[in-house]
């Protein structure tokens, strides 16, 4: 199975090579890979379909235990056949649509690689790599959606799927991550082996909503749907393969894998089959009212994806049956549809329905196929769309109460199905050929190849003519299996006796054939409905990057504002914070118990550290602002000498006085003050405030410091060893000169290399005095 | 008398003190246009550092009486620390000679800077750590005021200067305030005495604060990034090339020794500070960055923002959440090597442009600096399968096992957000029309280019076993 999305990947890569050396058939030579790849997976059918699951595991990060692990069961297998098989056609057609563009290498490079990626997402078993190609699929299908690229409104696409799809990815990957450590195991098989109930574990609900949010975006589910229309921007092939066959139902495959895992709680199936049901008939209706037949198809799909949602959600037997069948019935009807829609387009120059009319003269193979598609998408007998809508019914009608509130839902949405197949057949192709339809032609093999191959399967299977053994019971009831967690069997017959399903049936193709007719009414009932939903989540859409980029505009404005002093307030913000509530959290605010013994001076000195510090705030000029500051440092200083420190009281001393010349040097170059520079009287206030909390922090670290007792093995150890280790009775003396005497020699270099400092400067600035119309001048 | 102490485990560090003594006293002799030579042989210096660093001792040896610790750990941080440094230098010579900025003092300078943060990453006592934090300072604020006929790199070195004092300030008086409450700056002796689980005296804690807000500053995390975007910006773009890998390296290599070797075991004091910074980094890096234009400020705030993540791994304090960091910063390192390779390389007929809209069209006219600036981006944004993802994903994964799911899902939510100027970028190079094409890169930047492109995706994706299991054996030598 690795080799198998290998090859595409490599053929991916290939791909712009083989199509600039040979443009003309490029097409055929690229699909000849993944047809193969389609026959290998073909012959899994036997084996999958008796109940057999194919793993595949090869050691990647083996400390970490992380292993590529690959599992081939039902539900994988049916995607794996889907992908590659409707791949295949899907190069071909693309070879015929793009012909001549000037980046059809690349768009083979994408679409191809893309196929990989879905392929590897389907046959995972390991959830990071799982996660790992599901990103890929969203990171391909960006590049796709955006092809057009000169397109403004492609690229506005293109972007949106990606964060709509990049955030529901994200949300996805915390859920399986929580799933893995809630189970134990980070693979899908060994998630269910494990045997953990996963619904009865603290954490089910957080890891639900996060899957369910990866799942809904990825398959475009209310509210999170108006991607997809919007993406019908890109290119009809990636419609055709991205936003129906594939990419979107890849939501659709994880609710199904989780399904064993998850599923059957009152709340999952209540949340699946409402928002599926909702989105279901969402799109049905919206169907109707679209003129563009690519944004009829691209809301069909969401009806489909909708009902495929809600069918997990109910969870009965055969409402898996139906969702084995009726995947596989859109998979191929709607692949067929958008493919003939854009041999439409190709041949006319236009997918409005309105401009369209008596296409059949001029192309018919396309018709034809396209006529077939279109009823096995409105469920009439015989085709498999009418075997996948008996399935539906059935499996709603043995889902109790809630069954039967979904069945009105699902009525209502199959009867537009029905109107829908008519708006893509009746409308373009019959009555009086219009003006765009003068001028049609139809393309090439390449481009009706595959819906005629796709709409072909949909009569054979509904008739029969393909044994059901194989499939039917095989590998549809292999995927029921899949999903149920325990053996399923799948029964395809078009007559299932007079079954309360086939009345409904008949109930829905009645009122499709009804809003059909009466279009034009139906049409004005659903533009209000429309003007109330769709558009506001699409303009909401815009607000939330608008706000977005608003906020961000904000934090920068006011953290970045390019001034020293700014930051200077946020950092003394932070660290305030950061102390006080350390403080505070950790009961560190003490009081002393008694207040340690002052003596006059001290009290003197303290007064002298206000005066000073108060003077600093006040002065008027930066040489006075500086003066008032030594103050305060002198007075530390004598504190030092004082409080029998004296080395560092003169060390201080030193360095005070140093500071002060440079400073004073320094500064003399600089301009006077000038009014308005401290800032508003607002700022200053703020910045007192600020200053007046950092001091309450700092005072508050003091007297908790002071209110533990002092360790004193320090003072313990130099007093016991000054004489043993150094001879001396001043136990000071002996600090200085002897177990610091490096120390003592470094403060020593520093007072001196910072003299020297001192010396450059005066030089520099004596130089520059005699020199200084050499070199323009000071400034005043 | 005191015994010499064994000089072996520190060799490396010997060997490049005296390679950046002897390239000065080269520089000094050749004068003016030794840049190249001097360059070359930095980068042979760090080489051979590298290799003398890969055959010396694995085990945890201590030595100069405490002060200094070499175990797996500094050895997988230093290596990245040296690989920084070395592709920092081949990547400026060409910058800086048609920036007329050509003087040989700026590979030594890297090289001493490079040499404190080896002291740094060693460090066992906070002594050492003061000493090599500040010769990988002092030599930075230099170099980050080396344009010094420019003012906007002026007013960057002071800037840094002036914020670096300060934090250098809260340091010490942090480490001071250790010292007077525990008795001992060593490394070892701080964690035998916390283990022995003695309620740790306010001034202990109140002082490991402090420390954490003096490397804060260091690795820019909020709230003392103030100075990133604008020495980014101001500093001339190889410097801020620099300053963007292998300091970051250095000092969130540090910040995770002192706080998992010898406050390790006040994990529950120190967690909700590291917290709350990882979350403001992470919501600002994201957040900011969307409103750039110039593209060296939008990488200084998505450093701020990827610092945020690497301390996600931290805040959960356990093996995991260091092995996840170590990833990290090497993945890291590609990415930001590789962009900032690209930054330099955005030449416009003669003079150098810095605006995001100076890449658009870059598909066209490079497009396979285009495909690997893609690469750089998506890996940025954490997108699978590119290295960046995996990277986020084993710190998350941590924080998520620690216990910490807020931290997690802010982490999550953020990356949404960062997507969107990521993506900015690549839409803009894709998407928009050329308007002046770029010049052609030089044959080192391509090299340089390429290879961390290849690094991020497919290399790491594939032959990340290597890389992981020596994250995690360095991991795991500092939780013995």
């Amino acid at each position: 199975m690795l080799t198998a999305v290998l090859a595409i990947f490599v053929l991916a890569a290939l791909a712009p090579t083989v199509h600039r050396m040979t443009p003309s058939f490029s097409h055929w030579l690229l699909a000849l890979v993944p047809a193969a790849i389609t026959v290998w997976f073909a012959t899994f059918l036997g084996p999958v379909g008796a109940g057999e699951v194919v793993t595949q595991s090869i050691p990647w990060i083996p400390t970490l235990g992380v292993e590529l692990a690959f599992r081939l069961d039902g539900l994988s297998l049916l995607f794996a056949l889907l992908i590659t098989g409707i791949g295949t056609f899907i190069v071909i057609y693309s070879g015929g649509y793009l012909h001549g563009h000037e980046h059809q290498g690349r768009f083979y490079l994408f679409i191809i690689a893309f196929m990989g990626a879905m392929l590897g997402l389907v046959l995972a078993d390991d959830i990071i790599t799982l996660f790992v190609f599901w990103e890929l699929t969203s990171i391909t299908s960006f590049l796709l959606i955006g092809f057009n690229h000169e397109d403004a409104s492609s690229r506005r696409s293109a972007v949106q799927a990606l964060l709509v799809t990049a955030f529901g990815g994200l949300a996805l990957l915390a859920g399986l991550v929580l799933l893995g450590i809630a189970a134990g195991s980070f693979t899908l098989s060994g998630i269910e082996a494990s045997g953990i109930d996963i619904r009865a574990h603290a954490l089910y609900l957080p890891i639900l909503v996060l899957i369910l949010l990866g799942a809904f975006t990825k398959s475009a589910q209310v509210p999170f749907h108006f991607w997809l229309p919007n993406a019908m921007d890109a290119p009809t092939p990636v419609s055709a393969y991205l936003h129906s066959a594939t990419m979107v139902k890849a939501g659709v495959y994880l609710l199904a894998r989780m399904n064993p895992t998850l599923g059957a709680t009152e709340v999952w199936t209540i949340t699946l089959a409402a928002f599926g049901t909702v989105t279901a008939l969402w799109g049905g209706l919206m169907a109707l009212r679209s003129t563009d037949l690519k944004k009829v198809l691209a809301y069909t799909t969401l009806m489909a994806l909708g009902t495929l949602v809600m069918l997990v959600g109910l969870g009965t037997e055969y409402a898996m049956k139906a969702y084995a069948v009726f995947l596989l019935a859109h998979s191929l009807y709607k692949g067929a549809l958008f493919m003939g829609a854009g041999s439409v387009d190709h041949g006319t120059g236009t997918r409005d329905v309105r401009e369209l009319s008596g296409l059949w003269q001029k192309m018919k193979i396309t018709g034809v196929f396209i006529a077939l598609a279109a009823l096995s998408m409105a469920g009439l007998p015989p085709f498999f769309g009418f075997i996948g809508k008996e399935f539906m019914y059935e499996g709603m009608l043995q889902a109790g109460t809630l069954g039967l509130l979904v069945v009105a839902g699902m009525v209502i949405a199959n009867a537009t199905m029905l109107g829908a197949a008519g708006l893509v057949f009746w409308k373009p192709f019959t009555g009086q050929p219009s003006e765009a339809a003068e001028h049609a032609h139809e393309g090439g093999p390449s481009l009706w190849l595959g819906p005629a191959v796709l709409a072909s399967l949909g009569l054979a299977l509904g008739l029969g003519a393909i044994p059901h053994e194989g499939l039917g019971e095989g590998l549809l009831g292999a995927v029921a299996t899949s999903l149920k967690g325990e053996a399923a069997k799948v029964d395809l017959y078009l007559w299932h006796g007079l079954t309360p399903a086939l009345g409904i049936s008949v109930v829905t193709i009645a009122l499709g054939l009804g809003m059909f007719l009466g279009l034009g009414g139906v049409k004005r009932g659903l533009d209000g409905l429309a003007r109330a939903s769709r558009v506001n989540v699409d303009a909401a859409w815009d607000h939330v990057l608008a706000g977005l980029n608003a906020v961000a505009v904000a934090v920068t404005r006011a953290t970045q504002t390019g001034k020293l002093r700014d930051y200077m307030v946020w950092t003394f913000t932070g660290i305030t914070l950061m102390l006080g509530g350390t403080l505070l959290l950790r009961d560190g605010i003490l009081l002393p118990r008694e207040m340690p013994e002052t003596s006059y001076l001290g009290i003197f000195m303290a007064a002298l550290m206000v005066v000073g510090t108060i003077g600093t705030i006040l002065a008027f000029s930066r040489l006075a602002a500086i003066v008032s500051l030594s103050v305060v440092g002198l007075s530390i200083a004598m504190f030092f000498l004082v409080y029998g420190a004296p080395d560092v009281g003169i060390t201080q001393l030193m360095v005070e006085t140093l500071t002060v010349i440079i400073i004073v040097l320094v500064l003399a170059k600089l301009p006077a003050f000038r009014k308005g520079e401290d800032g508003t009287g607002g700022e200053r206030a703020r910045n007192g405030a600020i200053a007046v909390a950092m001091g309450a922090v700092t005072t508050a670290i003091l007297l908790a410091v002071i209110a533990v007792p002092y360790e004193l093995d320090l003072t313990r150890y130099f007093a016991e060893q000054s004489y043993v280790g150094g001879y001396g009775r001043n136990v000071v003396n002996v600090i200085l000169v002897d177990f610091r005497a490096f120390d003592t020699l470094g403060e020593v270099t520093v007072v001196a290399v910072a003299g020297l400092g001192v010396l450059a400067l005066l030089k520099a600035r004596m130089g520059r005095t005699r020199t200084g119309s050499q070199a323009g001048g000071d400034q005043p | 008398m005191v015994a010499m102490p064994d000089l072996l485990p520190a060799l490396p560090e010997l060997f490049l003190a005296c390679a950046g003594m002897l390239l000065l006293m080269i520089g000094v002799f050749r004068g003016e246009g030794s840049l190249r030579l001097v360059s070359w042989l930095a980068v042979g210096a760090l080489l051979v550092t590298g290799v003398l660093l890969v055959l010396g001792p694995t085990e945890r040896t201590v030595t100069f009486s405490g002060l200094f610790v070499s175990d797996s750990f500094a050895v997988f941080a230093k290596l990245l620390v040296l690989t920084a440094t070395a592709l920092t230098i081949i990547l400026s010579q060409r910058y800086l000679e048609t920036e007329q900025l050509a003087r040989f003092e700026y590979p030594v300078l890297l090289v001493f800077a490079t040499l404190g943060m080896m002291g740094m990453i060693s460090a066992n006592d906070l002594i050492a750590l003061y000493v090599g934090l500040e010769l990988q300072s002092l030599s930075l604020y230099v170099i980050a005021a080396f344009k010094r006929d420019f003012a906007k790199s002026s007013e960057a070195g002071l800037k840094y200067f002036v914020l670096g004092a300060l934090s250098s300030g809260m340091l010490l008086y942090g480490a001071s305030l250790v010292y007077g409450f525990a008795g001992t700056t060593n490394f070892d002796a701080l964690a035998a005495l916390f283990a022995a689980g003695e309620t740790p005296a306010v001034g202990v804690i109140v002082g490991m604060v402090f420390v954490a807000a003096g490397l804060a500053f260091k690795i820019s995390a909020v709230p003392f990034h103030m100075w990133t975007p604008d020495v980014y910006e101001g500093a001339p773009t190889s410097v801020t090339a620099f300053f963007a890998v292998a300091p970051k390296i250095a000092a969130i290599t540090l910040f995770i020794r002192v706080l998992v070797d010898p406050f390790g075991d006040l994990l529950a004091q120190w967690q909700q500070v590291i917290w709350f910074c990882a979350v403001a980094s992470m919501i600002l890096g994201s957040l900011a960055a969307i409103q750039q234009s110039n593209i060296k400020r939008l990488m200084a705030y998505s450093s701020i923002g990827h610092i945020g993540y690497a301390l996600v791994g931290l805040a959960a304090g356990t093996e995991a959440g260091v092995r996840g960091v170590l990833i990290y910063m090497a993945i890291y390192l590609a990415m930001n090597v590789g962009t900032f390779a690209i930054i330099l390389s955005m030449r416009v007929q003669g003079r150098m442009v810095e605006e995001i809209r100076d890449l658009s069209g870059l598909s066209k006219s490079h497009p396979m600096m285009a495909l690997a600036m893609a690469i750089f981006m998506w890996s940025m944004a954490g997108v699978p399968p590119a290295a960046g993802f995996f990277g986020k994903f084993y710190v998350f994964m941590a924080a998520v096992d620690a216990g910490l799911i807020v931290l997690a899902v802010i982490g999550v939510i953020t990356s949404v957000v960062s997507c969107y100027y990521y993506l900015r970028i690549i839409k803009v190079m894709y998407f928009d029309d050329l308007t002046e094409p770029l010049e052609r890169p030089s044959r080192a930047a391509s090299l340089v280019i390429a290879g961390t492109a290849l690094f991020t995706f497919p290399v790491f994706f594939i032959f990340s076993n290597a890389i992981l299991t020596g994250a995690a054996t360095a991991a795991a030598s500092l939780f013995q």
